[in-house]
């Protein structure tokens, strides 16, 4: 491989009902972010360029212009309304690797292209499974579920990919994912193997994005950037998978209309189901919704049948993994306080935190800290609820 | 004869994963908040657990035969039986060699691509868990699927098989990000691979569906007491994986670091409130009672 090979960062678009979704902004402005830096660093006309599939996308392709691509290649097919695995796979990998769209892209890099450089999805239902297929397609590394990612050169001595001698991998994507426990942080790298006796190139570097870490850039109505059609080549047997029906369902858990959240974390392993109980107990008194961190919907703990199909359900996740909420007050009962719970919540007008460890992250983003056990405060807390409303009545 | 005996019977296959147990009081942390794998115990994933109950499922409406794979060391044999005692499997094979340690998702789909193909009959379906409760990237699925050359369904939360025309119709529930949920209703010729949902829950309907429950469930703690004759063992020479694919050599992803996640900046500035202390809960509560009634006037 030489260095010329690899050029530009893809961001797979995901759209629904004729609106792109926040996240896919989300990673055209990290991406934007990231190019910014690395064309004064490296090479100056490397660019973001979005793909975008779809049946009637319209506008769609000049709003990613707006939000930060240099250059959006359109594939625009009645077969590719709603997303099929197959065929989607197929496309996406077709456009990674012509070259005829990348000297539409950059004429300059067109003669050595190969593959691009960085491909960025999203770690959604979709995404996720996207980013999978196509990066066994097209053989290379990928890594899920990313908050963070720094672009820089490492100098690495590895026993299989350098066969043990130091190496500098340039202009490298460092894709950090946070662990299940929220408190560790990955680093993942793909790397192409430089060592002699299995040698092979990995490109391109490719991750799935977390929605809701990152931030979009402000939309610039006056930037400019290239519209590429691309028309795919279906397999008429791929075509025989078929969309016969498609509902929309309304979550049955409703956070919006609850002016009051409690949610409850690891935190009442002590006793499960007593404490979940008096999370109930609290919520009924405050009329509000009852949420959970997302380790409790791994059902983690041996409770009622009813506790269990009522309260540790994913559609409950407050979270990256789960719904985002913004209530007028947000109780966190036993959460620690992982980001990636944090980040579904931080929203919130009012927070208010019961938990005995005064060290727990949760102490940092919220209003009011309640340091106790849940058995002991929320037994107070209902009291005084009651009391109180009764004074008003009378 | 019922319809399921006439056709070419259904070959499946499910691919499931050892995996350190964390539900509460199982699982050991280390003094700084990381899991503690050697303290771990280990057991059959639950999202492998669902897909065996997927493919159990097969066997009793449609007569389907089930083959269990896994990659693992030699120890993962306990979750072959036990997933042999879940779904009366017929046949159980462990994937393991030494070359195959180290893999990130791309080098563990070859080695399972390759275990699959060398099963002894042709898989029409194969059943895989949503995502690894340890790795929890949910790739290795729909990698192997894609290596296999079969259509891959994810997020399936039920499915039906037509024996006549040899298609499967199945359920996904797709959620899409700051929207809504759909769940959409695919049709798609065999062979396929399917990773199954975890609100995935067969439903046996009928007497005789659950007659045949019963039935395979009493020989399934037969064959389980049994379960080495039903075990084969391979290694990477067996089933032809080509050691340039696999193991750490054809890994592209290592794990370059690990740490913890700094502590960010206060967001907030906390009033610490002594939980023990009633006046001072008493002042908490008006204060969130009057917020939430003024916010009501608003």
């Amino acid at each position: 491989m030489t260095e010329g090979d690899y050029r530009h960062v893809y961001v797979v678009i995901e759209h629904e009902d004729g609106k792109i979704l926040q996240v896919s902004l989300e990673m055209l402005g990290e991406a934007r972010r990231i190019l910014n830096d690395f064309n004064k660093r490296y090479s100056s006309k490397e660019k973001v360029v979005a793909v975008l599939l779809g049946y009637n996308m319209n506008e769609i392709p000049k709003t990613l212009i707006q939000h930060g691509a240099d250059a959006v290649i359109c594939a625009d097919n009645p077969e590719l309304k709603y997303i099929r695995n197959t065929i989607y796979t197929k496309a996406i990998s077709q456009i990674a690797l012509d070259r005829d769209i990348a000297a539409e892209i950059e004429p300059e890099y067109a003669v050595q292209f190969k593959r691009p450089r960085y491909m960025f999805f999203t770690a959604d239902s979709i995404g996720r499974h996207l980013s999978a297929t196509v990066l066994a397609h097209l053989e290379s590394g990928l890594a899920s579920d990313i908050n963070k990612l720094v672009v820089a050169d490492i100098q690495l001595t590895h026993q299989n990919k350098t066969g043990g001698k130091p190496l500098i991998y340039e202009k490298t994507l460092e894709m950090y994912r946070p662990d299940f426990s929220g408190f560790l942080w990955t680093t993942i790298l793909c790397l192409d193997n430089r060592n002699p006796s299995i040698q092979r190139d990995y490109h391109p570097q490719a991750c799935s994005i977390i929605p809701g870490v990152f931030e979009t850039i402000q939309p610039d109505s006056n930037r400019d950037g290239k519209i590429i059609k691309y028309v795919p080549k279906f397999d008429e047997q791929d075509l025989k998978v078929k969309i016969i029906d498609r509902k929309i369902i309304k979550s049955e858990i409703d956070f919006d209309g609850h002016k009051t959240i409690v949610s409850f974390g690891r935190g009442v392993k002590d006793s499960p189901e007593q404490n979940i109980r008096l999370v109930e107990q609290l919520a009924t008194e405050l009329d509000a919704q009852i949420g959970i961190t997302l380790p409790l919907s791994k059902r983690p703990f041996s409770v009622s049948q009813t506790i269990d199909s009522t309260y540790l359900i994913p559609d409950r996740v407050i979270g990256t993994s789960g719904r985002k909420v913004s209530p007028k007050l947000y109780i966190a009962v036993g959460v620690s306080g992982a980001m990636q719970h944090i980040a579904g919540m931080k929203e919130s007008e009012i927070i208010i935190a019961i938990n005995p460890d005064e060290n727990a992250l949760i102490k940092d983003e919220c209003d009011v800290f309640i340091k106790g056990r849940m058995e002991d405060v929320i037994p107070v807390i209902i009291e005084e609820i009651k009391r109180q409303k009764q004074d008003v009545k009378t | 004869m019922t319809l399921k005996n006439q056709m070419d019977p259904i070959n499946t296959a499910v691919i499931v994963k050892l995996e350190p147990d964390f539900s509460e009081g199982n699982v050991s942390y280390n003094p700084d908040g990381t899991l503690n794998r050697a303290e771990t115990k280990n057991i059959l994933g639950p999202h492998s657990a669902i897909a065996v109950s997927a493919a159990f499922y097969a066997k009793v409406k449609y007569g389907a035969k089930i083959a269990i794979g896994t990659m693992g060391p030699p120890m993962a044999e306990s979750i072959l039986q036990q997933a042999q005692l879940m779904s009366n499997a017929d046949e159980l094979y462990l994937y393991s060699d030494r070359i195959f340690a180290g893999a990130d998702t791309l080098a563990t789909a070859e080695v399972l691509k390759a275990g699959i193909q060398k099963m002894q009959k042709k898989i029409d379906i194969v059943f895989s868990g949503h995502r690894a409760s340890d790795g929890e990237t949910g790739q290795t699925g729909p990698q192997t699927a894609w290596k296999l050359g079969m259509t891959f369904l994810g997020h399936v939360i039920d499915y039906e098989i037509n024996l006549e025309s040899r298609t499967v119709r199945a359920k996904r529930l797709v959620r899409i990000q700051g929207v809504y949920d759909v769940v959409e209703e695919v049709e798609s010729p065999l062979p396929v691979f399917i990773a199954i949902d975890p609100s995935y829950k067969p439903k046996f309907n009928t007497v005789s569906q659950r007659l045949d429950y019963e039935k395979y469930q009493k020989e399934a703690v037969k064959r389980a007491q049994d379960f080495k004759q039903y075990l084969k063992v391979f290694n990477a020479a067996q089933i032809e994986a080509d050691p340039k694919f696999i193991g750490i050599s054809g890994s592209p992803t290592i794990v370059y670091k690990v740490e913890r996640i700094p502590k960010g900046k206060a967001t907030r500035q906390a009033k610490v409130i002594d939980g023990s202390n009633k006046e001072q809960i008493r002042e908490v509560v008006t204060r969130l009672l009057q917020a939430l009634s003024t916010m009501a006037i608003k």
